[in-house]
C-alpha cells in the first residue's frame, strides 16, 4: 500500500461551516415525454466533520445529490442549506461564492488543467479561494499528498493515481471545509484507490466533512456514516454495518 | 448491418444537422472564398467582351496619322496620301480630322483643359464614330455651325446636363446638343499632355464636325489628323490567309510613313495603329495586368477561406475521434470508418459551393457597378462565367474534403484503446507548454492558462493562426495597395509642390517665340504675376531594346520650380525620373538615345540625339524629364515656347487666371499644378473601387473566421470552464481568460498576417504593379492606419469574440458538461 503523509490541512470553517441540510429535496429531469425522478423527497442532515459515503447503484441519484450539495444544480423542490445558506433560493453569484469558499470537488476523471503543472493545478484551488499565501499553500499541500517531486510535471506526465492526488490537493488547497468526491477511485487500481481513500479519511479526521459518492460497497466500510440511495430515495442512513473497518482491510 | 450505406448517409446527415450553426459558418466561409474568387476572375471575361463590343460598335480606326503639335495641312491632303499607298484598296473608311487642345468652360463654372475633335462627315463607312449617350449628334444642318457634343464621362463626372453651352479657347462659344463618347477617349489619356491618372472630371473633350471645329478654331480648311479602318482580312482567300488584321495594319502604317516622308513638302507626322491607341492599349493590357492582381487577391481570399474551412472542419472531425476509436474496437475497417466524416465533409463542401454561386452573384453586383463607373464603355457585357465558377467550385469542393481526410487519417492511426479512453482528449501531450515551465509565474495560477493553452496544442493553434492570418494578409494586401498608391501620389504631389505651389501650367496651341505676342499678352494680364516661358515636348528615350515615353520640360535658371536632384546634376544632360532610369537600366553618366521633334525650315521633323543622363529626380511619375537650355538646343527651338508657367497676381485665384487666359486664342489649356495631382488622386479613387469590395469581403471573412474559431475554442475548453465554475471562479473571470487566449492567438495571427500582407505587397510592387502601371514607380507602403486596422481586426475583434459566449457560459449546465466531456 502507498503510504501517504498524515498531516491534513486545517479547515477554515468550524462546525457550522460544514453543516448540510436537505429537507424533502426532489430533483426531476424531463427526458422527452418522461419525467425522471433522480431524487424524490430526500431528507438528510450532516452536522459533523465526518467521512460520509453516499452509496448507490448506477441511476440511484447519488451524483445528483452531490451536485445539489455542491451548488452545481438546484432542486426541483425542497430546501438545501449549506453552511447556513439556503441554496434553493440562492442567486447565481451566491452559489458561485459557496463553491469558492465552502465546497471543493474531486472528480472521477480528475479534470486537471492540461496546460498547468501539478503545482500550478494545486495553486489554482488556493488562488480561486483567494488565499493570500497561495504559493506556499500549494507547495505544502502537494508535499502532503506525496507529489513534491512531481510538482513541475503536467497532467499527461502523471499516472492516474498521481493525477487524482493532484486533484485532491487542488481541492484541499482551497481550504474549504467540505470536500465532495465523485467516484474518486473509479479510474484507479486497487492499491492507488486505497491510498486515495486514506488521504480523504485523514481530511475528515482533521475536521473536514468529506462526502464520497461511490457504487463500491467496500468503500463504505471505512466511512463514519453511510447513506444509501435507491431510485432517488434514501433507503439507509447510519454507520457501516459491522462497524467501521480499517483501510488496510479493504478488498475489491 | 453496421456498414450499410444508408446508415452512414443518415448518420453523417445527423452530424450535419447536429452542428448546423457551425456547418453553415463553414459553408459560408467556403462560399465567400469561392464566390469572391469566381466574381473577381469573371471581370476579365466581362471586360474583354465589353471592349470588343464597344470598339467594334464605333468603328475604331486601324491606323492613324497625327501631325506634329501645332502643324496643320490643307483638308484633303492627308486623305490623298492615304489614297496613294499601295494598300489603298484595303482601306475601308477614311476620316480627316482636326484635333486641337483647348480650354473648355462648361456649366457649373467649370474651366478645364480639353480637346476639340472635329471629324469629317461622309457617306462611307464611319471611323471613330461618336456614340451618343444622351441628346443627339450634330446633323448635316449643323455642319459648320457652333453645335457640338460634350464628352459623356466629363459631363457625368461633373453632373452636367445633356445640353448646354461651352466656351473654348479664344472665346469660341458652342452649344452642346448631346453627350457622347469616341473610342480614343474611352479612357482619358490627358490629351497631348499625356499625363497618367488625369481625371475624366478635369479633362473635357468636345466632339464636332470637321467644318465646325475649323470654324471654332479659325483653322478654315485645315486638318492635322486622319484615321482609317481596313477591310477585314478574308481568311478564305488563299492570298490573304497568312495575313492577320494586325499585320495588315502594320503594313499600311509603314506605307503611310513612307508616303508622308516622300511627300513634297515632307509631312512630319506620327503614324500609329489601333494597338498603340492609349485607350485601346490600356483597356486591353489592363485586363491581363488586373487579372494578375485579382487572381492574387482572389487566391488570398480563397486561401484564407481554405485555412478556415480546414481548421473548422478538422476540429469537428477531431470531436468524433472517440467514436472512430469505438468503431475500430468493433473491428470496422478504417476505410469504412472514414465514410461518415468524408460524407460529412462532402455535404459541407457541396453546401458551401452551392452557397458560393449565390455569394459570387452577390459580389458580382457591386463589381459590375464599379467597372461600369470606372470604365464607362458604350456596351457592357457581363454574362455568368460558367468556367470560372466551375474552377472556383472545384477548389471550394476539394478543400473541405482535404480538411476531413487529414484528421480521419490521424484518428485511425492511434490504437483504439487510446481513442476510446475517457481521459484521452484531456490528458494529451503538453505541446510547447513545458517550455514555459521554468519561467517565473507571477499572479494567480489561472492567469497562466491562456498562454499555456495556446502553446499546449501548437498544431491547432498554428492552424487557427494561419486561418485568421490569411484573412488579415488579404486585407492588408488589398488596403496596402491603396496605401501604396496614395503614398506614391503624395510623393508626386510633394515634389511638384515643393516650390511655387500656386503656379499654373499653361500650354499653347503651337510653338511661339518666347518674346512674342502671345507671351507678352499673358504677361500683360493683370491676373498674372510671374510668367516664365519654357518648352514641353513628348519624346521617346531608348537604350538598347528598351524605350520609355517621356514628357520633357526645358527649365532655365529663372524657372519658378525645379525638380529635386536625387543624384547627379541638373545641367549637362537629361534629368530622368528614377523609375525611367530603372526601366532603361541607366544611371547618372550613362547615355540614352532620345527621339524627339526638331524644328527645321520645313517644319517639325523627328530627330534622334544621344544625351547623357545628368541627374535623377525622385518623382514617381516616370514620364517627367527635364533638360537645361543648353542640352535642349537639340530641339532646334531656342527662343521658342509652347508652355508657360504662371503665378497668379496677389489676391487672384487660379480660376481667375484660367478665365483670363481663355481670352487668348493661342492658349490651349491652363491648369493649376495642384489640380494635376488632385486629378491623379481622383483617378485612383475610381481604380481602387474593386479593391475596396475585395477588402470588404475579406473583412467579412476575417470576422466570420474569428468568431467561429473562437466559438469552437470555447466548445473545446468547455470541460476546463466547467471545472473552473465548479471551483467557484466567476464566469466573467473565465470569459476574461478566454479573451486573453484569443487575444494571444489574434495577436500572433495579426503579426503573421501583416508580415504576409506586406510581403505580398512588396512582391507585387516589384512584379505585378510595374506590369499594370508601368508609368509609375511605386514603393510598397503600409500606412499606420492600415496596420492599426489590421490590429483592430486581428486582436480586438478576435479577442472580443468570446463575449458572444457570456450567456452560454453563465448558464452552463456544469454537471452535464463535466459528464458529457467524460
Amino acid at each position: 500500500m502507498t503510504v501517504l503523509p498524515s498531516s491534513p490541512v486545517d479547515a477554515r470553517a468550524g462546525a457550522e461551516g460544514t453543516r448540510i441540510d436537505l429537507d424533502d429535496v426532489c430533483r426531476y429531469f424531463e427526458v422527452g415525454d418522461t419525467v425522471v425522478k433522480a431524487l424524490d423527497g430526500v431528507n438528510l442532515h450532516v452536522d459533523e466533520s465526518a467521512f460520509v459515503v453516499v452509496l448507490g447503484a448506477s441511476g440511484s441519484g447519488k451524483t445528483t445529490l452531490l451536485n445539489l450539495v455542491g451548488a452545481l444544480d438546484a432542486p426541483t423542490s425542497g430546501t438545501i442549506r449549506l453552511a447556513g445558506t439556503d441554496l434553493s433560493t440562492a442567486s447565481r453569484a451566491q452559489r458561485t461564492r459557496i463553491r469558492r469558499n465552502t465546497v471543493s470537488f474531486i472528480f472521477q476523471s480528475f479534470n486537471l488543467f492540461p496546460g498547468l503543472t501539478a503545482l500550478e493545478n494545486v495553486r489554482f484551488g488556493a488562488d480561486v479561494a483567494g488565499r493570500a499565501d497561495a504559493a506556499d499553500v500549494a507547495a505544502r499541500v502537494l508535499e502532503q499528498v506525496g507529489l513534491a517531486g512531481r510538482a513541475e510535471h503536467f497532467a499527461h506526465q502523471l499516472s492516474g493515481g498521481e493525477q487524482q492526488r493532484v486533484a485532491i490537493a487542488r481541492a484541499l488547497a482551497t481550504g474549504n471545509p467540505i470536500l465532495l468526491a465523485d467516484e474518486p477511485t473509479g479510474e484507479l487500481d486497487f492499491r492507488t484507490g486505497v491510498a486515495i481513500l486514506q488521504l480523504l479519511r485523514e481530511q475528515a479526521e482533521a475536521g473536514k466533512t468529506v462526502l464520497v459518492v461511490t457504487h463500491n460497497r467496500e468503500i463504505s466500510r471505512v466511512a463514519d456514516r453511510v447513506i444509501e440511495l435507491s431510485s432517488g430515495h434514501l433507503v439507509a442512513d447510519g454507520p457501516p454495518a459491522g462497524g467501521r473497518a480499517a483501510i488496510d482491510d479493504l478488498r475489491w | 448491418m453496421v456498414t450499410s450505406r444508408g446508415l452512414w448517409v443518415r448518420w453523417s446527415w445527423r452530424d450535419l444537422r447536429g452542428r448546423w450553426v457551425l456547418v453553415t459558418a463553414i459553408s459560408l466561409v467556403i462560399a465567400l472564398g469561392a464566390g469572391t474568387y469566381a466574381a473577381l476572375l469573371s471581370t476579365s471575361a466581362w471586360r474583354r467582351a465589353s471592349n470588343d463590343a464597344s470598339f467594334a460598335l464605333l468603328n475604331t480606326h486601324d491606323v492613324r496619322v497625327r501631325l506634329s503639335q501645332g502643324s496643320t495641312v490643307a483638308e484633303g491632303r492627308l486623305a490623298a496620301v492615304v489614297a496613294s499607298i499601295p494598300s489603298a484598296a484595303s482601306v475601308l473608311g477614311v476620316r480627316e480630322r482636326l484635333v486641337v487642345p483647348t480650354q473648355v468652360s462648361a456649366p457649373h463654372d467649370l474651366l478645364v483643359p480639353g480637346e476639340l475633335v472635329g471629324t469629317a462627315t461622309g457617306t462611307d463607312a464611319g471611323v471613330d464614330d461618336v456614340w451618343p449617350s444622351a441628346g443627339r449628334l450634330p446633323g448635316p444642318a449643323d455642319d459648320g455651325q457652333p453645335v457640338v457634343v460634350l464628352d459623356r464621362q466629363f459631363a457625368s463626372a461633373n453632373r452636367l446636363p445633356a445640353t448646354g453651352e461651352v466656351v473654348m479657347s479664344g472665346g469660341a462659344r458652342a452649344s452642346y446638343v448631346g453627350l457622347g463618347q469616341q473610342p480614343e477617349y474611352f479612357l482619358s489619356s490627358g490629351g497631348q499632355a499625356a499625363l497618367p491618372f488625369l481625371s475624366q472630371r478635369s479633362f473635357a473633350v468636345v466632339y464636332a464636325t470637321l467644318a465646325t471645329a475649323q470654324a471654332l478654331t479659325g483653322a478654315a480648311g485645315q486638318v492635322n489628323d486622319v484615321v482609317l479602318t481596313l477591310r477585314p482580312v478574308d481568311r478564305r482567300d488563299p492570298a490573304q490567309r497568312p495575313v492577320s488584321q494586325e499585320l495588315l495594319a502594320d503594313q499600311v502604317a509603314a506605307e503611310l510613313r513612307s508616303a508622308l516622308a516622300g511627300a513634297k513638302p515632307a509631312v512630319s507626322a506620327v503614324v500609329s495603329t489601333r494597338g498603340e491607341l492609349p485607350s485601346y492599349r490600356v483597356l486591353y493590357d489592363d485586363i491581363a495586368g488586373d487579372a494578375k492582381l485579382w487572381r492574387i487577391v482572389a487566391l488570398l481570399v480563397l486561401a484564407g477561406a481554405a485555412f478556415a474551412a480546414l481548421n473548422l472542419t478538422a476540429r469537428i472531425v477531431e470531436a468524433q475521434r472517440r467514436e472512430i476509436g469505438i468503431g475500430m474496437a468493433l473491428g470496422v475497417r478504417p476505410a469504412v470508418l472514414a465514410v461518415r466524416p468524408m460524407l460529412f465533409g462532402t455535404q459541407v463542401a457541396l453546401f458551401g459551393v452551392l452557397l458560393g454561386v449565390a455569394v459570387g452573384w452577390l459580389v458580382a453586383i457591386p463589381l459590375k457597378a464599379v467597372l461600369v463607373e470606372m470604365l464607362p464603355l458604350p456596351v457592357w457585357v457581363t454574362p455568368f462565367q460558367v468556367d470560372v465558377y466551375l474552377q472556383a467550385s472545384a477548389l471550394g469542393f476539394c478543400l473541405p474534403l482535404v480538411a476531413v481526410a487529414w484528421p480521419v487519417w490521424r484518428a485511425v492511426r492511434v490504437q483504439p484503446v487510446e481513442a476510446i479512453r475517457v481521459g484521452h482528449l484531456a490528458a494529451r501531450g503538453g505541446g510547447l507548454a513545458p517550455l514555459l515551465r521554468r519561467l517565473p509565474s507571477r499572479g494567480r495560477s489561472y492567469r497562466q492558462i491562456p498562454l499555456r493553452n495556446v502553446l499546449r496544442t501548437p498544431r491547432r493553434t498554428l492552424l487557427t493562426v494561419l486561418g485568421i492570418a490569411a484573412a488579415i494578409t488579404t486585407l492588408v494586401t488589398t488596403i496596402g495597395f491603396l496605401d501604396t498608391f496614395n503614398a506614391t501620389l503624395d510623393d508626386a504631389q510633394h515634389e511638384l509642390l515643393r516650390s511655387a505651389p500656386e503656379r499654373l501650367n499653361v500650354s499653347l496651341t503651337a510653338v511661339e517665340p518666347a518674346d512674342g505676342d502671345v507671351v507678352r499678352a499673358v504677361r500683360a494680364l493683370p491676373e498674372t504675376d510671374t510668367v516664365t516661358a519654357g518648352l514641353m515636348l513628348p519624346v521617346t528615350a531608348g537604350r538598347q531594346d528598351r524605350t520609355v515615353d517621356l514628357l520633357v520640360e526645358v527649365l532655365d535658371d529663372a524657372a519658378l520650380w525645379t525638380p529635386t536632384i536625387e543624384s547627379g546634376t541638373a545641367h549637362g544632360g537629361i534629368v530622368l525620373a528614377s523609375k525611367a532610369a530603372a526601366d532603361l537600366h541607366v544611371t547618372v553618366g550613362d547615355t540614352i538615345e532620345v527621339t524627339h521633334p526638331q524644328a527645321s525650315p520645313e517644319g517639325l521633323q523627328t530627330a534622334r540625339t544621344v544625351m547623357t543622363v545628368a541627374g535623377i529626380h525622385p518623382n514617381p511619375m516616370r514620364a517627367f524629364a527635364y533638360l537645361d537650355p543648353a542640352t535642349a538646343t537639340a530641339f532646334g527651338m531656342s527662343g521658342a515656347t509652347n508652355y508657360l508657367t504662371v503665378t497668379p497676381a496677389s489676391g487672384t485665384s487660379a480660376t481667375q487666371v484660367q478665365r483670363a487666359l481663355l481670352s487668348i486664342p493661342a492658349v490651349a489649356s491652363a491648369q493649376a499644378v495642384r489640380t494635376t495631382t488632385e486629378g491623379m488622386r481622383t483617378g485612383l479613387d475610381e481604380f481602387i473601387g474593386i479593391l475596396q469590395i475585395a477588402a470588404l469581403v475579406t473583412l467579412l471573412l476575417a470576422l466570420l473566421i474569428a468568431v467561429n474559431t473562437t466559438s469552437i475554442g470555447m466548445d473545446e475548453r468547455a470541460r476546463d470552464h466547467a471545472t473552473m465554475l465548479a471551483f467557484g471562479l466567476p464566469a466573467r473571470t473565465i470569459i476574461g481568460l478566454a479573451i486573453a487566449e484569443t487575444a494571444l492567438v489574434g495577436a500572433a495571427a495579426t503579426v503573421v498576417g501583416i508580415a504576409g500582407g506586406y510581403g505580398v505587397l512588396v512582391w507585387m510592387a516589384a512584379t505585378t504593379i510595374p506590369a499594370v502601371l508601368p508609368e509609375i514607380g511605386v514603393v510598397a507602403t503600409l500606412s499606420t492606419t492600415t496596420v492599426l486596422a489590421a490590429f483592430a481586426l486581428g486582436v480586438v475583434t478576435v479577442a472580443a469574440a468570446p463575449l458572444f459566449n457570456i450567456r452560454r457560459l453563465s448558464r452552463m449546465d456544469i454537471p452535464s458538461t463535466l459528464r458529457v466531456m467524460e
